[in-house]
């Protein structure tokens, strides 16, 4: 099975490593071959060689979460159980005006990142906001209350609101995860 | 002939998630579920909890007819709508893998419009 997308060009990088370490480190996680056409910024993941070809499934989505603006070691957490990645595009919810996404970008990140901060540890989700999405990396429940938090802010909620939901999600989130 | 193959089609919205098992043809159905069966609330259906069950439910049924092998089909709605299989998808993949059934290809068939009809919610957009 081989699968093809397009990563942003300035992701490559990050995604190669010095002297492509990195590449050879998700190579071996992944027990695939990867392909990267740094002009284009096409990746293509190749698993014939692969026995686990669900692995090879989710190395796609670590692929993406690192074209997404997360740091290669947060992306491959996807590989553990139990952990989702997904993203979401801004201008679902704001239109397609530059000036608008800008605005609705920094209210999702606060003033030194304090909206982000808060969201990530309340849920124990992963963000990452760059361009036109929101990628968010967690487990089951956190990803429902952190996709929640995001849409709310997105649509226009105040942060205040946003922060009071999750404080009351929290406590809900404890039992599903602990069983108390 | 020692092993059986099949394709396991699943179909994951945001209100549902459908699991069926076919034959290598796609025309023969030899089993299927869906999250509203293995779950009571509705809220649920879509639920990757769901999904496991369901997987679960798929992965009995495919034993029982001696399959060993399956090939993966997975789509969301698509066209207009939502174009990735969420965590609902892969909670099936997972379970059906549990299970100790052998996956052959994972393939994304989410059908992808070359520009087609309009979404929903008119002109000036969804106004809450």
């Amino acid at each position: 099975m081989v699968y093809r997308f397009k990563i942003p060009q300035d992701r490559i990088g990050v995604m190669i490593g010095k002297q492509g370490e990195v590449l050879k480190i998700l190579e071996e996680r992944g027990k695939v071959r990867i392909e990267v056409e740094s002009g284009s910024g096409e990746v293509t993941i190749f698993d014939e060689d692969s026995t686990d070809t669900y692995l090879s499934y989710r190395m796609r989505d670590v692929l993406k979460a690192i074209g997404r603006g997360f740091s290669p070691e947060n992306a491959l957490r996807l590989l553990e159980d139990e952990m989702y990645y997904e993203e979401y595009d801004i201008r679902d919810h704001v239109g397609r005006s530059g000036k608008r996404i800008q605005q609705v970008r920094s209210r999702l990140i606060g003033t030194d990142g304090k909206t982000r901060r808060l969201i990530e540890e309340l849920t124990d989700c992963m963000l990452s906001i760059k361009g036109n999405t929101v990628a968010i990396i967690g487990d089951l429940e956190g990803l429902k209350v952190a996709t929640k938090a995001v849409t709310m802010i997105l649509s226009g909620s105040e942060h205040s609101t946003v922060y009071t939901f999750m404080e009351r999600k929290r406590k809900d989130l404890k039992i599903s995860r602990w069983g108390f | 002939m020692s092993e059986k193959w099949g394709i396991c089609h699943i179909y994951a919205s945001y209100n549902n998630i459908l699991v069926t098992l076919t034959d290598l043809t796609g025309a023969e159905t030899i089993a299927k579920c869906t999250g509203g069966m293995v779950v009571k609330a509705a809220k649920d259906e879509a639920s990757p909890f769901a999904a496991m069950r369901a997987g679960e439910v798929i992965a009995e049924k495919a034993r029982e007819k001696g399959m060993t092998n399956i090939h993966i089909k997975v789509r969301a709605p698509g066209g207009n709508g939502p174009s990735s299989p969420g965590p609902g998808a892969q909670g099936v993949i997972r379970s059906l893998s549990r299970a100790g059934l052998r996956i052959g290809r994972i393939e994304d068939v989410t059908p992808v419009p070359h520009d087609g009809t309009k979404p929903k919610g008119g002109k000036r957009g969804r106004r809450v």
